[in-house]
This record gives C-alpha cells, sequence and structure tokens, in this order.
C-alpha cells in the first residue's frame, strides 16, 4: 500500500512585495467597478434586466431600420435628429433607474468611508462614478446613430456621395450624443447623491420631468372660449381645435415658456445642431431665440446638478 | 512607496485640534505612535474616532497637523494606500461576496487584479472564513461581518492599520476571537495597530502602549506594563479566621484592611512577608491565595475622577 507523499505547509502571513498603484489605479478601479455596476455584472439576473433592455430598446429601432433599408431600398434616409428625440427619454429613464445604484448603496452601507480611506479623493469617487455612467450612455446612445448612419449609407444610391454630402453628421451626433449623456447622466446623480433611498430618487427624477413637459405645453398653449373652432379649406375641415386648446401661443412669452420642459433641453440643441427645426412647435419657438439662449439653459441644467453633487460628497460625514 | 524611516513615528500629532463648530472633539493633542499595538483608550465621545479619522485623512485638522508615516494623509492621499481602518460602524456591501469585495478593496489601495485576488483569498484564510468567501455578504453573521471588516483593512499590507472598537456588538466568544485575531495581526503578521477602545480589558490584553483620551486631551500615555506593574499592595485570602488574621497583623504593626473576599496590606519591607507568614501560623488560619496586587487600568480612570 502506498503512503501519502505530500505535505501541506502554512505559510503564514505573507506580506506582499510586488507593485503598487497609486491614485490612478485607485480611480481605474473604482471606474471598473461602477461600470460592472452599471451593466449588472458579477450581480444577479436581476441586475442585468435594465441595462439589457435599455441596450435593447435604444439599438433595436435603428437596427430595424437597418435591415429595412437593405430590404426596402426606396426608402428615405432617416434624420438622426429624429433618432436623438426618440432615444432621449428612454436614456433619461434608464440613467434615473441606474444612479441611484452608483452612490446610494456605498452611502447606505458605509462603503464609501472605506473607499476615501484608500489613495482616493472626494472628487475622485464622484468622477469615477460619473465617467463610467457617461461612457455607458454615450456607447449607446453613439452605437444606434453610428446604425443610422449606415442603414443611410446602405439606401443611398452612391454611399461615398452621401458621406461627403453629409459628413458633417458626425461630428454633429457625436456633440449631439455628448450633450445628452452630459444631460441624462449628471441630473440623476445629483439627485441620488440627496436621498438614502433609490426608489426615491428615481421618482424624483421622472416626475420632474414629467410634471415639467405640460407645465411648459400649458404655458405656451392659448386658450380660447370658442367651442370648436374648424379651419375649412377647399371645402373641407383642414384642422379641427378642441374646445378648450387653440393653438400655441406664439410670440416671446412662448419661446421662453418653452424652456421649462427641462427634459427636452437637451433635444432642443440636438435640433439646433442638425440645424432641423421641423421636429414641432416647441422646437421651432426654441429655433427663435437668440443660439445662447438654449445653449446657457442646458449649461445650467448640467452644471448645476455637477456642482451640487461634488459639493454634496466634499461635505460628506464619514 | 512609502516606507518607515528607523526611529520615525507611525503617526504623530502636534496639538492637534478639530472643532465641530462650536463642540470641541479633540484638543491640542500630542501624540506619537511607534511600532506594535497601541490602545486608545478611553469613554465613547472621548474623542478616539475623530482622532483615527484626521490620522486617515478623512477629516482636516482646525490646527495643528496629523501625520502618517511623515505624511499630511489629507493632502498626500498616496500614503493611505499603506493604512488600512477597520470602522466601528457598518461598512459592508449586501450583494457582494467577500472575496470578490476584498480583491476590489485590494486594488482600489494599488494592487494588481491577479495578486489582489490571491490576497483576498490569504486574507478570509486568516481570518477563518476560507469556506464562507464565495457567500454574499449580507448572508453573513455579526462576528463573520467584523472578520470581514479586519480582512478588508490588511488586504493591502498595511504599514499600519487602526481598528476603531473592532469588538463592538460581539457576544464574549466573538469579542475574545477577535481581540486573538488582533494580537496574531500584530505578532504574527507583523502589522502595527492603533486600536481604540472604550473596554479597559480589551486594550490591557492586547496592546503594548496606551493613549488614555478623555474629553478630547490625552489623559495619560505609556506602555501597559507601566500601568499594570506590581506594586507593594499584597492580598490575603484565607478561608477562615480573618478577624483573629487582622488582629495578629496588628500586633506585628501590619495594618490589613477588608476588600471583598481579601485582606489588603501594603509593605514597606520586604521583611514584613515573614511577618504574614508568622501571623498565619499563630493563628492557624487556612491561607487560600497570598499575592501582589496589580494596577489595573481602570485605577486610572479612577485617579483621573479623585
Amino acid at each position: 500500500m502506498s503512503q501519502a507523499q505530500g505535505e501541506i505547509y502554512d505559510l503564514g502571513y505573507q506580506h506582499y512585495e510586488g507593485p503598487r498603484g497609486g491614485r490612478l489605479q485607485a480611480v481605474t478601479s473604482l471606474w471598473i467597478n461602477s461600470l460592472r455596476t452599471i451593466l449588472g455584472i458579477g450581480r444577479g439576473g436581476r441586475a442585468k434586466i435594465l441595462p439589457a433592455l435599455m441596450s435593447l430598446v435604444v439599438i433595436a429601432p435603428p437596427a430595424v431600420f437597418l435591415v429595412m433599408s437593405a430590404v426596402a431600398p426606396f426608402a428615405p434616409p432617416a434624420s438622426h435628429a429624429d433618432f436623438f428625440e426618440a432615444i432621449s427619454l428612454l436614456l433619461l429613464l434608464f440613467a434615473a433607474i441606474i444612479a441611484p445604484e452608483l452612490l446610494i448603496p456605498d452611502r447606505r452601507n458605509g462603503v464609501t468611508t472605506l473607499y476615501l480611506v484608500r489613495p482616493l479623493t472626494t472628487i475622485d469617487y464622484v468622477l469615477a462614478r460619473l465617467s463610467a455612467f457617461l461612457a455607458v450612455v454615450l456607447v449607446l446612445t453613439l452605437l444606434a446613430q453610428i446604425l443610422v448612419l449606415t442603414a443611410n449609407l446602405l439606401l443611398a444610391e452612391a454611399a461615398w456621395d452621401y458621406l461627403r454630402e453629409n459628413w458633417l453628421d458626425i461630428p454633429r451626433f457625436i456633440l449631439a450624443g455628448a450633450i445628452i449623456t452630459l444631460f441624462v447622466t449628471t441630473i440623476p446623480l445629483a439627485v441620488a447623491a440627496f436621498t438614502e433611498r433609490r426608489a426615491y430618487a428615481a421618482a424624483f427624477v421622472i416626475a420632474a420631468f414629467v410634471i415639467t413637459t405640460p407645465m411648459s405645453a400649458i404655458l405656451t398653449t392659448e386658450w380660447c372660449d370658442n367651442d370648436v373652432i374648424y379651419v375649412v379649406r377647399d371645402g373641407e375641415v383642414a384642422r379641427e381645435f378642441g374646445p378648450e386648446q387653440c393653438g400655441r401661443i406664439t410670440g416671446d412669452y412662448a419661446k421662453w415658456f418653452t424652456l421649462l420642459d427641462v427634459g427636452r433641453s437637451p433635444t432642443h440643441l440636438g435640433d439646433l445642431l442638425f440645424d432641423d427645426d421641423s421636429q414641432d412647435d416647441a422646437a421651432a419657438l426654441v429655433a427663435e431665440l437668440p443660439l445662447a439662449v438654449p445653449v446657457s439653459w442646458y449649461s445650467l441644467l448640467v452644471a448645476v446638478p455637477t456642482v451640487l453633487l461634488v459639493w454634496r460628497y466634499r461635505r460628506l460625514q464619514l | 512607496m512609502t516606507e518607515v524611516a528607523v526611529g520615525q513615528p507611525l503617526l504623530e500629532a502636534h496639538n492637534l485640534t478639530k472643532h465641530y463648530g462650536q463642540t470641541i472633539a479633540l484638543h491640542e493633542v500630542d501624540m506619537h505612535v511607534r511600532e506594535g499595538i497601541t490602545g486608545l483608550l478611553g469613554p465613547n465621545g472621548a474623542g478616539k474616532s475623530t482622532a483615527m479619522k484626521l490620522f486617515l485623512g478623512l477629516l482636516q485638522p482646525t490646527s495643528g497637523s496629523a501625520t502618517v508615516l511623515g505624511e499630511k494623509p489629507y493632502e498626500n492621499v498616496a500614503v493611505r494606500s499603506r493604512l488600512g481602518y477597520m470602522p466601528e460602524h457598518d461598512c459592508l456591501p449586501d450583494f457582494t461576496t467577500a472575496s470578490e469585495f476584498l480583491s476590489h478593496m485590494a486594488q482600489v489601495s494599488g494592487i494588481p487584479a491577479k495578486q489582489a485576488r490571491t490576497r483576498a483569498a490569504d486574507m478570509l484564510r486568516h481570518v477563518g472564513l476560507d469556506e464562507e468567501r464565495y457567500r454574499h455578504i449580507k448572508e453573513y453573521s455579526t462576528g463573520m461581518k467584523q472578520r470581514v471588516k479586519l480582512a478588508q483593512a490588511l488586504v493591502h499590507d498595511p504599514v499600519m492599520v487602526l481598528l476603531d472598537e473592532p469588538t463592538a456588538g460581539l457576544d464574549p466568544g466573538g469579542r475574545e476571537e477577535m481581540l486573538e485575531l488582533v494580537r496574531r495581526t500584530g505578532k504574527d503578521f507583523g502589522i502595527n495597530i492603533m486600536l481604540s477602545s472604550h473596554l479597559m480589558g480589551d486594550v490591557e490584553s492586547t496592546c503594548d502602549r496606551i493613549i488614555v483620551i478623555e474629553g478630547g486631551t490625552i489623559v495619560e500615555q505609556g506602555d501597559v506594563s507601566e500601568f499594570t506593574q506590581e506594586s507593594e499592595t499584597f492580598h490575603i485570602e484565607v478561608d477562615d479566621r480573618r478577624d483573629e488574621v487582622i488582629a495578629a497583623l496588628s500586633r506585628k504593626n501590619i495594618k490589613a484592611t477588608i476588600s471583598g473576599v481579601s485582606l489588603v496590606v501594603v509593605l514597606h519591607r520586604d521583611e514584613q512577608l515573614d511577618d504574614i507568614r508568622d501571623a498565619l501560623v499563630e493563628t492557624g488560619a487556612r491561607l487560600r491565595r497570598l499575592a501582589p496586587s496589580r494596577g489595573q487600568l481602570s485605577d486610572i480612570f479612577r485617579r483621573e475622577a479623585g
């Protein structure tokens, strides 16, 4: 009978003698951790549902359009601005739900303290979380636009000619993507910095955007006492206004009130970038304002939450 | 990489003051912490946690300075990669395995990913959580969570680890196990420790050196042996004839007082031990114990209160 030959030695505690990274590695590790949190990697199935669904919802329409363009090559090309309009609300919903996951559990469980006793400053912590969030949303946004561009190239009789004539769309959709991404990430993160409940943070952001849309619509809509107005053209009713709504107010007030619909602030800039004021009345009204106004309004909507986010973390009681 | 120069204090406070609004948490504190296990002893609200947070760079001093390995951690965050911290409060994520959490924390402290995974496994083995390392932390008991908290503080092999009330919330068995782990960390792993506690027993049984803090100021500091060294006081315990022993001692000019089950005598000469022996023989009392008294850390508080 043979005897066992191996022996197990307990080497005891071993000191670490290898290389050590500094602050950059700390930020990188946190950035990767944030990416995993956003995408639900290393977590249960439920955490993966939302990012998977979101990717599908954002990429599916341009992907379907891409397939259709191959099948029906005579369809008109799609507008990049249209797709921004379509996905901006979805991105906002996604961001409103995911942002609390990035900040609230760390604070509630006390893990933030463990990060900040390592080679990280509060600014590093916030920037790592924010930049990872920005990266994911930007990739989703740009992926959708690249699919739209690909479809348009396939639809074009001469792809090269199409590209030569529309090459400006590429920097435009990159810039418009960055504009939407910054907007939909900073506001929900700032809100998440001020509450301990994830559901409250998500609900607050969604409610804020849902409320401002009808607010703006009410303030830019003309109300009249007439019962019903029929616009008759060539003997037929061309347009019918309901008993309350007469139409859009035009003029200076309406232009400014349109800005109250904060959720549309980035798409207004997108429309201006693509020189597309044909979206609807609101887009047309904003286009009448001096360019500096919607740009400043958007900048304020992004800058204030960012400053609040950093301020909150710098004053965090650990 | 920050290394410790010979003779350099690991932690040093000079006129360290911290105010929270009108509340003075620390007032002009001077302290030097060198190698070994140092206990920061004081009642709740004495300023122990504030002192630790100042050394970790989580707080900025109102005035004075707190340095770690010669660096100010609030200004130079790189030095924090050589520090470990186990907070008193909860600090663990729920939906992560201990193994994954420790590996991540090691990486944030600067250890490359592959080595971080190895060190996470090693540390969990050292704290006795080898078998449970792939379970979600939310499934752990309080004692197991305390071990994970200690493991995350050690996973990056710090020069010094600061443990804030490491036995908080533990039952007597868990408390003794945690103190044993702390002793092993200091003696076997060679990691320097500052341990804060309001429990004198924890500090007395674990630390080499003590800093007593109360009301935001340092009351006393020194080696544990200085506080608990043998005194000239002896305790005599007899099974019977206690009054006769007191009388016999009195005849030999030794004053005995009753303290619980013991007679306490203060000796001035070694020969008086012979007088005690003779008194016991004369009375025929059965001796249970004769031992010099050791100072207790609780005496420090009694002295301060007096």
